[in-house]
């Protein structure tokens, strides 16, 4: 009896150990697959961290059409050169000329202040002045608002200041009553509000996904081209004995991208500065379940694609999907909850979420709790399917 | 006249070759309305509403907990926790439960009615830039809001009538005119630019796939000879079934993008139209550029998929171009989409003049014309059977 169980043993264990060789040589000997499961995340993760490498807009030109031209109105002009986000490049003569220079992307803004804008302040009464700002590109119109009515904000407390002044209140009175209540706000966890450190942790975590998945499915691909799952997994009776391919397959992709994944959360991130919040042990017990889970749910995708180029043809697309799904570059609020729910379907929406609260913000695993169960979750459903689908592929090729 | 017997020719044995593998149909049709309705869904809100923040009241005095409900009326921002101490808010915090902690100290409304400067603190999580923007405008307009209303009370009480003090206390006010995306809406400029991105995958895919399977399956030289050995008949009744596949796929994302969702259309939608066509064609003609270069498959579609995926960031749509270092802005320019975006930008959002956009439609022009010089390239693998057969 046990001489028998010793027999299956050593026999899964050989079966495991061949699927491993042959797996290795088919990643390593496959241009394609070495470019979507080794380059890729090389590649990506360099060109993108330095797209987003200035992190922060700053210097964006405006346009003021200035018909006071008196000292108020360019010390207000001024303003909006002092602060770092914006710049008067342009004094356009007339909103015509202003609009050309618009047209041209010379300009992203207008400020438009009035003839009577001197007047109006020295003479306590309300002056009103116009902005057209560009909203075409989000970012740029959210650093020239915030820039210019900074500047509007400051004027106008200072010259209210100065009028109840002059009515003869005291200092502190007047500012009381010129601004009852000062606010104060911090950024947390991104004090700049860098773009790179916002988007880079989420992106390299669904690129890890995206590249399993297609580069498994080259393989599965390439399987079923060649004929291989009939040479190389036991024809089981059962669907555990599955097992040992799963594994074996896994085992491999799970070698690679410790060397990847490294290098992209570990001298990658230390090179362009992004937050590490996290402790090591955290990180790595969060990150197992999240590999697992994209490698069998890969494995499980893997054995419905007859040809290796089909993986790619089929899941391409869905990267940039994916990355919406995960709630971490459009805010979470502005998607239907459903389509949310349903992403979860994928590793990539708790493991975004999860990561970057562990490495952004510093969470324990405690506080990721919910996140690591779905994904210890996943793992298991996709493990399951990845047996079932093996042994669908074994059987239907027994037929043929 | 041979040449348009040629290329019917190849026209027909494509449209059969189409007929037979269904991957021509799932990348050219099924794919792209799958990825048209996620976005269409994706975007239908547009708006973010009712993002959670927890408020630590330390004075719950009338006028705090009145500042507190304004906050929670609006519709970007929704108190959903009071908390007791900031050691629990950002506990929230780390949970994901919460994106803000507005801080109101004690003493806040005895500050207020003894004509006392005060403060309120908010601390905005930075995780989601996005989040962060919305929330922080929207937690300065409320307590900018409040402060006003301070003020009013305290100037009226000195004898001014309500529009005097309001006057007095906006000495500047200013009108603001948020030009080519009203509603300051993502979708709006979102859309316009994840839709065409799907649009170029595809174009690109399927030309790598349509040119690829004739030599995985060696049947290049088939292909070759129905053109009677024209390489420009062989490539012509190879893109065409597929451009006006595109073609049309463009016209029902046009149809999602300015009549479902709404997106404005200020310009000339002709330009936008041609700029379309030279824009699947820029794609489809880097396609034809990489697979006679490559004269292997799966590394062209490898190749390919990784370089069309790249378009996205370096449009300046998220990430402004303005931002990005020289030698990136010079980068940006090997990707059609640049440009295309460009065109889109200008002639649906901002209806700039024509010229504007022709430009940027000579530079897409180069993408068509300079893959043309493969065409040797193409010739040789369609017909040296070394080149086929590889898997």
């Amino acid at each position: 009896m046990t001489r028998k169980i010793k027999a299956t043993i050593a026999l899964h264990w050989r079966e495991f150990v061949r699927v491993m060789r042959n797996e290795y040589k088919h990643i390593f000997t496959d241009g394609g697959v070495v470019l979507v499961m080794v380059g890729a995340i090389f590649i990506y993760s360099t060109i993108y961290s330095l797209a987003y490498g200035n992190e922060v807009l700053r210097n964006i030109p405006i346009g003021v059409v200035d018909m006071s031209q008196t000292q108020t109105s360019r010390s207000l002009a001024h303003l909006f050169d002092a602060g770092p986000n914006t710049y008067v490049a342009y004094n356009p003569t007339s909103m015509k000329e202003a609009e050309d220079l618009f047209f041209a992307r010379k300009i992203y803004g207008v400020v438009y202040i009035p003839d009577d804008y001197e007047e109006k302040i020295l003479g306590g009464m309300q002056a009103t002045v116009s902005l057209y700002l560009d909203a075409s590109y989000f970012l740029m119109y959210r650093q020239v608002f915030q820039e210019v009515v900074a500047g509007l904000m400051q004027t106008g407390t200072q010259v209210e200041f100065l009028r109840l002044v002059a009515k003869g209140a005291t200092i502190p009175a007047a500012q009381a009553v010129a601004n009852p209540v000062i606010y104060e706000t911090h950024n947390l966890f991104n004090p700049y509000l860098g773009y790179g450190t916002f988007i880079m942790p989420a992106i390299i975590i669904v690129i890890i996904q995206q590249t399993l998945l297609i580069g498994i499915g080259m393989i599965g691909g390439t399987w079923r081209e060649l004929g291989l799952y009939k040479s190389l997994a036991m024809p089981g009776r059962k669907r555990l004995s599955m097992l040992p391919v799963v594994l074996g397959k896994s085992v491999v992709y799970l070698s690679i991208y410790a060397f990847t994944v490294s290098y992209a959360l570990g001298f990658h991130y230390w090179m362009f500065g992004y937050p590490m919040n996290g402790s090591l042990g955290t990180i790595l017990l969060f990150l197992l379940p999240y590999m697992l889970a994209c490698i069998f749910l890969g494995i499980a995708l893997s054995t419905l694609f007859r040809y290796r180029e089909n993986s790619i043809l089929w899941l391409l697309w869905s990267s940039i999907p994916i990355l919406l799904l995960s709630g971490a570059s459009l805010p979470r609020e502005a998607i239907p909850g459903w389509l949310l729910d349903f992403g979860k379907i994928f590793p990539s929406s708790s493991g975004v979420e999860g990561f970057l609260r562990i490495q952004t913000m510093g969470a324990s695993l405690d506080d990721v709790l919910p996140e690591l169960k779905t994904l210890w979750a996943l793992a298991a459903i996709y493990l399951a399917l990845a047996c079932i689908g093996i042994r669908h592929v074994l059987r239907k090729q027994e037929v043929i | 006249m041979s040449f348009l017997r040629n290329t019917y020719a190849v026209l027909r044995r494509e449209v059969n070759r189409m007929a037979r593998l269904p991957m021509y149909w799932i990348l050219t049709i099924v794919l792209p309305l799958v990825s048209f309705a996620f976005f269409a869904v994706m975007f239908y809100k547009g708006v973010p509403e009712h993002i959670p923040i927890a408020v630590l009241d330390e004075d719950q005095t009338e006028l705090s907990r009145q500042l507190v409900s304004m906050f929670g009326q609006t519709v970007t921002s929704d108190v959903r926790y009071e908390i007791q101490s900031m050691h629990e808010g950002e506990r929230m915090m780390r949970e994901g439960k919460i994106s803000a902690i507005v801080l109101i100290p004690s003493d806040f409304q005895k500050d207020i009615l003894s004509n006392t400067q005060t403060h309120v603190v908010s601390y905005v999580s930075g995780m989601n830039i996005s989040v962060n923007g919305m929330l922080s405008k929207d937690l300065l307009t409320t307590v900018t809001t409040f402060s006003s209303g301070v003020q009013i009370q305290v100037l009226m009480k000195q004898g001014l009538t309500e529009a005097q003090a309001y006057q007095q206390m906006m000495p500047v006010r200013f009108d603001r005119h948020v030009l080519f995306n009203p509603y300051i809406n993502y979708g709006y400029y979102l859309l316009p630019s994840f839709l065409p991105m799907m649009m170029l995958i595809f174009a690109l895919l399927s030309t790598i796939f349509a040119i690829g399977t004739e030599l995985k399956g060696s049947t290049a030289g088939e292909w070759f000879e129905t053109a009677g050995g024209s390489t420009w008949a062989m490539m012509v009744g190879k893109l065409l079934p597929i451009h006006l596949i595109l073609l049309v796929m463009m016209l029902v994302m046009d149809f999602v993008m300015y009549v479902l969702v709404g997106v404005p259309l200020n310009g000339s939608f002709w330009i936008l139209l041609l700029a379309g066509i030279e824009f699947i064609l820029a794609y489809q003609m880097i396609g034809v550029l990489i697979v006679s270069v490559l004269s292997n498959m799966r590394l062209s579609l490898s190749i390919g998929g990784g370089y069309s995926v790249l378009a996205f960031t370096f449009s300046g749509l998220t990430f402004p171009l303005m931002a990005m270092g020289t030698g990136l802005k010079v980068f940006s320019c090997i990707f059609p989409f640049t440009f295309y975006t460009k065109i889109f930008v200008d002639q649906a959002l901002r209806g700039a003049p024509i010229i504007y956009s022709i430009q940027d439609m000579g530079w897409m022009a180069l993408f068509v014309i300079l893959p043309l010089l493969c065409l040797p390239r193409l010739r040789k693998i369609a017909t040296d059977k070394t080149y086929w057969g590889r898997i």
